[in-house]
């Protein structure tokens, strides 16, 4: 059997060329039953180290196609070797194509194709996806594919992005169940000229500036997804918030500042670890029902411009935690607040526990967990440990300093 | 090999118990898991162990039957117990049946091979390397195909676990609520239904007289019993845990899905390393299968040297196999239909038998 496998299935790694990243859009032409497809190609030549070539690492072809999988006979008619989705990394849709109510249609494409394996990554981009490649150009990272690689995996370390939920087979599975809502990861290569406050995090992808001589691609918080189509964003902060409930994304160690409640001015910044898993109960069979979450936070405070003596100061400390715990409290409860009134949906997995309640499968989708969660009584507790006080834990008295 | 010299062409418990294992066993890799979701839900590993427990005591009825004939297969037996004309019919019947799982089951391995791995290899090679292939071990006999599956065994184990291992590793556990799946009722329903899952068990009777000794084969047969009943167990409650009830649903073969989708530290493809291992058992299941077809056909119609049926038997499967357009479809309703028929035949044979033989007075001598 090997055998066959050269006989008619066989091309040449030479004869194909490698889609490392599709791009989905509405089409320009009007026409309902066209998309426009672009396919960002890798130059193999580029995966050797030390390879010295003058060609370009990457070469992009965008047009109007009924599916990305016809697409690729089409593209043919330009690029010169066989199209294949073998080293497929990302597959990105413009956000006016995923708010699209047809959008699923072609989503679904990809289980038909076999080249496209489940566990692609899945990003929405605020702009049209032939602009975003063109203008994404990673000055350190010349290889595309594993830019990619790259930025998801560490952008999620960071909880501003939820990448382990957002692939193709997540978003098949929770389209399905029709409980809870579906992440994707959300990115741009504009800058935005909106401004909200002048906290760290409450920041969507393009409204961070920055200046220098880097790349204009930025990844904050997600897209959010009812049903296969998208209805709205998380921030960064708020997509953190969701990690940080929802048991099933994993997160490294988050950077997070918070209002010092000992000197306005500041504010203290600490790294955030979840060791154990979010606690959530469900009382469903109340007809007033509620869930109430324990959500257990380790911290590590970093910086204190204060310079208050947090280290040795147990009073001083107990207040610290409180002000965090009412902080992050609040942070959560705006965050399910919106997900009650404006998406009527929740993206933290909670359906899949919910089912732990129902006996049959039947039972479960009687209920209608889509429906029924708006209504129900969320009630978040925070409990934060404080760890350390990174590398030195005592910083001197300034105003003793500044005599 | 030393099983040749001293046993004569007989095949011990070794090769016994691998034979039931890849032959049983590679059903938790093709289409049948998700006939089993369709029926159980979220509930399907509780589905296989009710089928355990309902087909308990037809296979118990068998190993009992075999151990007071000594020396007879099972279709002596019959012959035996019914005499010559309803023997017959009897014999025939499930000489039908086999060849009917044989033509069906070959097109869905065709279709799995082809839809899966090679997709513009024309659907009619692979059908032919797969009947040919199977045609081959089959015409060496059944202690040819038992040390193979004996040597291989180890391998297709290994490469279970690991996708097992991985499967519980990344899955979610949660997924398997809720609990009772498409609920009580259904589930008592499909068990019954799906039971024919195991008739491959009646089939090994078949075979008794070729194993070393009366012992060997009833030990043989529980080993089996219990280790593909525990396979059946994780794989399903790992296919679940990986993609949910909602998305396995909608995968014909979930275990080639599996491979797919998991990721073995920095190797992404590891599909491809599990795939020669699920091709050279379905390769020994196919040799089986056609043996026992054939031996079935010289039972009925007294030809003793039945080997040379085989390809015959072979060429008639794969040009049946291949007159349906979509074998996907088609073959998997018709499937059903048949899996639903032959429940009640499997479940009641053995009783049968074993009435008769109570009935004859055999038990008492």
């Amino acid at each position: 059997m090997p055998i066959l496998s050269g006989c008619w299935d066989q091309t040449s790694i030479e004869e194909r060329a490698y889609v490392v990243a599709i791009g989905l859009d509405k089409s320009k032409s009007g026409n309902e039953n066209q998309i426009q497809v672009t396919y960002l190609l890798a130059n193999p030549e580029f995966s050797k180290k030390e390879a010295m070539t003058n060609e370009p690492p990457m070469e992009m072809i965008t047009f109007d196609t009924n599916d990305l999988i016809v697409g690729k006979n089409k593209a043919n008619t330009v690029i010169a070797k066989e199209i294949s989705f073998n080293l497929l990394s990302v597959i990105l849709v413009s956000e006016e194509f995923a708010k699209d109510k047809n959008f699923i249609r072609w989503m679904y494409d990809t289980t038909k194709e076999r080249e496209i394996k489940r566990n692609t990554p899945v990003i929405v981009t605020k702009e049209e996806t032939s602009i975003f490649f063109k203008q994404n150009h990673p000055k350190l990272e010349s290889r595309i594919h594993k830019y990619y690689d790259y930025t998801l995996k560490y952008g999620s370390e960071a909880g501003m992005i939820p990448n382990s939920e957002s692939n193709l087979g997540k978003y098949y599975r929770t389209t399905q169940a029709d409980a809870s809502l579906y992440l994707a990861i959300y990115g741009t290569s504009e800058k935005s000229n909106y401004s909200r406050s002048n906290e760290e995090d409450s920041l969507m992808a393009g409204e961070m500036k920055f200046g220098g001589e880097t790349n204009k691609v930025q990844f904050m918080g997600s897209a959010v997804f009812k049903e296969g189509k998208m209805i709205g964003k998380l921030t960064g902060e708020e997509t953190r918030a969701t990690v940080l409930l929802n048991n099933t994304l994993k997160m490294g160690a988050i950077l997070a500042t918070y209002k010092d409640p000992f000197d306005e001015r500041y504010r203290i910044t600490a790294k955030l670890l979840k060791k154990e898993k979010t606690d959530v109960k469900m009382d469903l069979k109340n007809p007033m029902p509620t869930i109430d979450v324990i959500i257990p936070i380790y911290l590590d405070i970093l910086t204190q411009h204060s310079m208050i003596d947090y280290a040795n100061d147990a009073p001083k400390r107990e207040r610290l935690k409180q002000s965090i715990e009412e902080e992050i409290t609040d942070t959560f409860n705006a965050l399910i607040k919106k997900t009650q009134e404006e998406f009527k949906g929740e993206p933290f997995g909670w359906a899949t526990l919910a089912r732990k309640q129902f006996l049959t499968i039947k039972e479960f989708e009687d209920y209608d967990w889509m429906k029924t969660y708006p209504e129900i009584d969320v009630n978040i507790k925070v409990k934060v440990n404080i760890g350390n006080f990174g590398n030195q834990s005592e910083v001197p008295d300034l105003e003793e300093m500044r005599d | 090999m030393n099983s040749m010299d001293s046993t004569k062409g007989k095949i011990g418990l070794k090769e016994l118990v691998a034979l039931i294992l890849l032959d049983v066993g590679t059903k938790v890799a093709d289409d049948t898991p998700h006939t089993f979701y369709e029926a159980f839900g979220t509930a399907a590993w509780i589905g296989i162990l009710l089928i355990g427990l309902i087909t308990l005591i037809p296979i118990l009825l068998l190993t009992k039957l075999i151990k007071l004939y000594q020396d007879k297969n099972l279709i002596d037996i019959i012959l035996h117990l019914f005499g010559k004309y309803i023997g017959f019919v009897v014999l025939f019947i499930l000489w039908i049946m086999q060849v009917f799982a044989n033509i069906s089951n070959s097109a869905i391995y065709t279709d799995i091979i082809g839809t899966m791995y090679f997709n513009r290899t024309p659907v009619v090679v692979i059908y032919v390397v797969l009947v040919a292939v199977a045609a081959y071990g089959a015409k060496k006999g059944v202690e040819y195909i038992g040390s193979s599956a004996w040597v291989i065994l180890f391998w297709v184990i290994l490469s279970l676990l690991v996708v097992l291992g991985v499967t519980f590793v990344q899955g979610e556990f949660t997924y398997i609520f809720p609990i009772l799946g498409t609920g009580g009722w259904e589930i008592v329903k499909g068990s019954y239904n799906h039971s024919s899952l195991l008739t491959d068990f009646l089939y090994f009777g078949f075979i008794a007289s070729n194993v070393k000794n009366v012992s060997i084969f009833n030990k043989g047969i529980w080993i089996g019993f219990s280790i593909v009943l525990l396979s059946f167990l994780l794989a399903l409650i790992g296919y679940v845990m990986l993609f949910d009830y909602y998305g396995v649903r909608m995968f014909d073969y979930p275990y080639h899905e599996t491979i797919r989708y998991i990721e073995i530290g920095f190797l992404t493809n590891v599909e491809l390393l599990f795939f020669p291992f699920w091709l050279i058992s379905s390769f020994i299941r196919f040799s089986f299968y056609l043996y026992l077809s054939a031996l079935l056909f010289g039972a009925l119609f007294k030809i003793k040297h039945f080997e040379y049926i085989v390809p015959a038997l072979a060429a008639l499967t794969m040009l049946v196999g291949l007159i349906p357009e979509s074998a996907i479809f088609s073959m998997n309703r018709l499937r059903v239909i048949f899996l639903n028929v032959i429940a009640p035949v499997f479940l009641l044979l053995p009783c049968l038998l074993w009435i008769t033989a109570k009935l004859k007075g055999d038990f008492k001598k």
